[in-house]
């Protein structure tokens, strides 16, 4: 028989400067029991990363303000294991590869599949748990 | 003189220098190719209205973009190959063009909006011009189809028109500072006034005919002289995300005389001091105020109330209900005792508990108008207003409702004297939202049992929870039970008859972006397709819990889940973005031109870019035809026959691939043709022979002396005929083609990428009287919908589309086309009562069984 398993809740940011990602991805999280903060204007995201440590920052990369690389710079800094999703409308290849290069967990081209994103947080979870989690053991 | 041959002048040109024809046929292969990705364009932003996506207000501006460009080439396209200008077209793509960048940039357009509007009419499109009220009961008149009392809504541009005429917006804005300085004895000082205004202002004379008209033609319809009407406020905001409850005036059993009278106490309602109070409250802006008003007939409810879908408070997993013998408005207004039953949510919806309350009076409406309170006989006062079986009535009515608008839902409710339940009014029910819900799902789902997860796509996000029903006949479909989830091997149109009433829908196979996914949004069923596995894992009876937004399927009830979306901050649906790309979508998808015979197949009637994408797809086959006949002797695809023993006369185009004829031969045999879906088709027309014998009694002789018909020489001119022609590529074919008086069209494309593959089916007959004619039409329709076409009749028109399906199920489908068509031909003289329709569906799936398996 296959359950869901009962992973650790993870704190996550999401940050988009649509308010319709935000609502859309937040309850998706809730449902699996993560407590969520989401933000649409990137510098109060940026002073909360200051402030709250979180597992995972799921930002957009085109943005008034800070864009999403400062982003990624920021929740590095304050917190070098916070694991970050960038996700954006204007994908290029340019772009994946900065992101990857700042040390992104996964670059996500808009429109997604909800389901594309929940998987990606679940490889972040089985990293989280070990290798040997990850290795499906 | 001299001017004169100027005239004449100006209007020579030298001769055009003809493309050559391998040019021309070049771009029509790219109209083909233009076209496909039109409608896949069109078909992804569809897809996105499902839920399965995370979408943006950028996307949707550029896919609507990325669109218009294709929609203007393909023109562009067609205007090299017809070698004309197109205006017409050009227009046509601007106005849709113009009128989807006014929605990108927030302008509302109320289109088509009349002073008054029929509340047929009224969708939740028509929101702005009928208000967010009427607007639902529209909806779930038509959605639903729940009964509803008839009337017409005075819509909002009356409201703007009678405020303007009378200059009443003048003070209005005031009330912002007022607020902002809380200087409510002034606010009430203007709230005073504009009541007074209002009340004391003249209605211009042209709106209140069309009210009065309005009022007739409904006084007609009840066929009743005296009819008495209620009025019900439905304002902008109201019974949105802020309920409005009982801020704005209602007004019951009112007639003819005192209507116009009525409709400014309503509208004046809008500036009554609560319900201002409550707007600034709720930081809405004096220009999002705006009234439209509900005209409905009076119904004299035996039994009414209000039932909420979701009552937690009172007991878990149960609806609650409140009832009173007479009319509604007591409970409403809480000024008299209820009985109160709790129903389980659950089907059959059977009733947890029931309290009779003492209830010595009723209120009903009065002989001259209004309502009274009247005296109930003794034995009533103490009797249960409910009988089990309107419970159980009133409990399915409510929980299609909740499941469409995915919200707990508050609803005014009646049975009238005829016994019949009529949906007064709904709107959503707030619920206090607890902090830690995401915590109850994970207890709920960490040890439930998952069926499957991640399987195919998600065509309509959701939460289901029922008992799944395996669908696998019409038979089944009729006996399909309330609140069940349809399980099926496949998908198909047919299976919008119970999406009022189904829960949710699983399927084997099928395309998140075909016919039935298009239909599960638009009645908002919570659907995975293409779950490959879903028939072999689940059965009739099973209890599940279908998670379609994050594509789960669970054992057994996790009502946390259901819950849990119930409760959810903001539903999908109901978001700015949601609706946006709903509003482009209806300038994009839906085609009007149905018929390329049809009087109103022209550039003109082009309503949005599917319409040009088809006007363009058919007159580009048109002109290719026309070409190939006149240059095409000189190229290598000049028409040739077709030898067949299928007496047909039907001449080949072979644009490239689509036959293994060498270019010098005037003929082509059957065994040369390669084009997949014209193999097909003449498979199916051969194949008669193998099942037309008995009991049919249509022996192979016969019917192909109904083909040699095709070329009588009592027919007129050939060009009045219609050829018989085909144009094929090695996976498109397009055949026009007249058998006696019936006049067949088949556009197809079938490969192997799923995507691509469509059919388009037309056919027209003639000649015999229309009776008989509208029971062939019948006929096809239902044989049509059978093999899962999206069917669409109009008198003896019926257009059959087919899309997304394996290559292997198109062919077979092409085939059965195949034998359609020579089986129609037969038909006219047979059908003799409209039993005979039935008998005549029943032989041809038969043989077809037989013949494709299928």
């Amino acid at each position: 028989m296959v359950t869901n398993e009962a992973a650790a809740p993870l704190r996550i940011l999401i940050l988009d400067d649509e308010p319709i990602v935000c609502k859309r991805l937040k309850p998706a999280f809730q449902k699996l029991g993560h407590t969520v903060e989401t933000f649409t204007d990137s510098g109060q995201a940026l002073a909360r990363l200051g402030e709250a440590v979180f597992d995972l920052v799921i930002t957009d990369l085109k943005m008034e303000g800070a864009d999403g690389l400062q982003i990624l710079n920021g929740a590095k800094a304050s917190s070098p294991a916070t694991q970050v999703i960038v996700i954006t409308g204007f994908a290029t290849l340019e772009t994946a590869k900065e992101s990857y290069r700042k040390g992104a967990f996964d670059f996500v081209a808009k429109p997604f599949k909800l389901r594309d994103i929940l998987d990606c947080v679940k490889r972040i979870e089985d990293r989280r748990r070990g290798p040997a989690a990850e290795s499906g053991q | 003189m001299a001017n004169r041959l100027a005239q004449r002048l100006a209007f020579w040109r030298p001769p055009s220098e003809a493309l050559p024809f391998t040019v021309l046929f070049k771009k029509f292969q790219s109209i083909l190719e233009r076209n496909n990705l039109i409608l896949e364009l069109m078909a992804d932003m569809g897809d996105k209205l499902g839920g399965e996506y995370i979408f943006d207000g950028h996307y949707i501006a550029e896919a609507a973009e990325k669109l218009g460009d294709q929609v203007f080439k393909l023109i562009s396209d067609y205007s090299i190959l017809n070698q004309h200008q197109n205006a017409d077209l050009f227009v046509a793509f601007e106005r849709i063009r113009y009128a989807i960048q006014e929605e990108l940039a927030g302008h509302h357009i109320l289109t088509g909006g009349g002073p008054v509007a029929e509340l047929t009419e009224i969708g939740y499109e028509q929101s702005e011009l009928a208000g967010a009220k009427m607007a639902t009961l529209g909806e779930i008149r038509r959605r639903l189809e729940l009964p509803v009392p008839d009337g017409f809504v005075i819509t909002t541009r009356t409201f703007f028109d009678f405020f303007q005429r009378n200059n009443l917006f003048d003070r209005t804005e005031t009330a912002a500072r007022l607020w902002q300085e809380q200087a409510l004895d002034d606010l009430r000082q203007l709230s005073e006034e504009m009541q007074q205004r209002i009340l004391a202002a003249a209605m211009p004379r042209r709106l209140s005919q069309h009210i009065l008209a309005a009022f007739d033609a409904l006084a007609k319809r009840q066929r009743n002289r005296k009819l008495k009407v209620a009025l019900r406020s439905s304002a902008w905001g109201e019974d949105g995300s802020s309920s409005f409850a009982g801020q704005y005036r209602s007004i019951l059993n009112l007639g003819r005389d005192e209507l116009i009278d009525a409709y400014l106490q309503v509208v004046a309602s809008a500036y009554g001091i609560e319900a201002w109070r409550y707007r600034l409250a709720k930081g809405f802006l004096e220009n999002e105020t705006a009234m439209a008003v509900g005209c409905q007939a009076m119904i004299q409810g035996l039994v009414s109330g209000v039932l909420h879908t979701y009552a937690p408070q009172a007991a878990e997993g149960a609806m609650l209900v409140n009832a009173v013998w007479g009319l509604c408005a007591p409970v409403v207004q809480g000024d008299a005792s209820a009985d109160t039953i709790l129903l389980d949510r659950r089907p059959p919806y059977s009733p947890l508990s029931l309290a009779v309350a003492d209830k010595p009076r009723q209120l009903v409406p009065a002989e001259d108008g209004g309502t009274t309170w009247q005296e109930l006989p003794v034995v009533l006062q103490k009797t249960a207003s409910m009988n089990p079986a309107q419970m159980e009535e009133l409990a399915r009515a409510a929980m299609s409702i909740e499941r469409y608008y995915k919200r707990p839902q508050e609803i005014e409710w009646t049975f009238d004297r005829d016994g019949r339940l009529v949906i007064l009014q709904s709107r959503p029910l707030r619920i206090h939202v607890e902090a830690d819900a995401g915590q109850g799902i994970t207890e709920a789902t960490r040890d439930a049992e998952i069926v499957f997860s991640g399987r195919g796509f998600v065509a309509q996000q959701g939460i289901a929870v029922g008992k799944v029903f395996l669908v696998e006949n019409d038979r089944d479909l009729a006996a399909f039970p309330h609140g069940a989830i349809l399980l099926s091997r496949y998908t198909s149109p047919r299976y919008s008859a119970v999406m009022p009433i189904a829960q949710g829908i699983i399927t084997d196979v099928g395309s998140p972006t075909g016919h039935m996914a298009t239909l599960s949004r638009e009645y908002r069923v919570p659907t995975v397709v293409n779950a490959e596995i879903a028939t072999a894992l689940l059965k009739t009876g099973d209890e599940i819990t279908l998670d379609a937004t994050q594509n789960i399927v669970y054992r057994g009830n996790i009502g946390a889940l259901d819950r849990f979306e119930l409760i959810e901050e903001e539903v999908f649906e109901d978001s700015y973005e949601y609706r946006l790309l709903g509003r482009l979508l209806k300038l994009i998808s839906p085609l009007h031109l149905l018929d390329p015979q049809g009087e109103d197949f022209t550039p003109a009637a082009c309503r949005s870019y599917h319409d040009i994408t088809r006007y363009i797809h058919e007159k580009a086959v048109e002109e290719l035809i026309h070409l190939s006949e006149k240059q095409g002797a000189r190229s290598l695809s000049a028409p040739k026959r077709l030898a067949t023993e299928l007496p047909l006369g039907l001449m080949v185009i072979d644009g490239g691939g689509g036959t293994t004829c060498p270019p010098e031969s005037p003929a082509i045999g059957p065994e040369q043709v390669v084009c997949l879906p014209l193999k097909e088709l003449l498979e199916g027309m051969g194949g008669m022979g193998m099942w037309c014998t008995e009991p049919v009694a249509v022996d192979l002789g016969s019917f192909m002396s109904s083909f040699t018909r095709t070329f009588s020489a009592s027919m007129a001119r050939p060009e009045e005929i219609g050829r018989n022609l085909v144009v094929v590529l090695d996976h498109y074919m397009n055949i026009n083609m007249r058998l006696g008086y019936h006049f067949t069209i088949v556009d197809a494309y079938i490969a192997e990428k799923i995507n691509d593959n469509y059919i388009y089916f037309r056919f027209l007959g003639g000649v015999t009287e229309f009776i008989r004619r509208s029971r062939r039409a019948a006929f096809i329709a239902r044989v049509l919908a059978h093999y899962d076409f999206l069917v669409e009749i109009h008198g003896d028109l019926v257009v059959g589309r087919l899309k997304k399906l394996s290559q292997q199920r198109m062919a077979r489908r092409m085939r059965m086309l195949g034998g359609l068509v020579g089986y129609t031909r037969q038909l006219d003289a047979r059908m003799h009562t409209d039993r005979d329709v039935d008998h005549h569906v029943e032989l041809f799936l038969q043989a077809m069984q037989a013949c494709l398996g299928e």
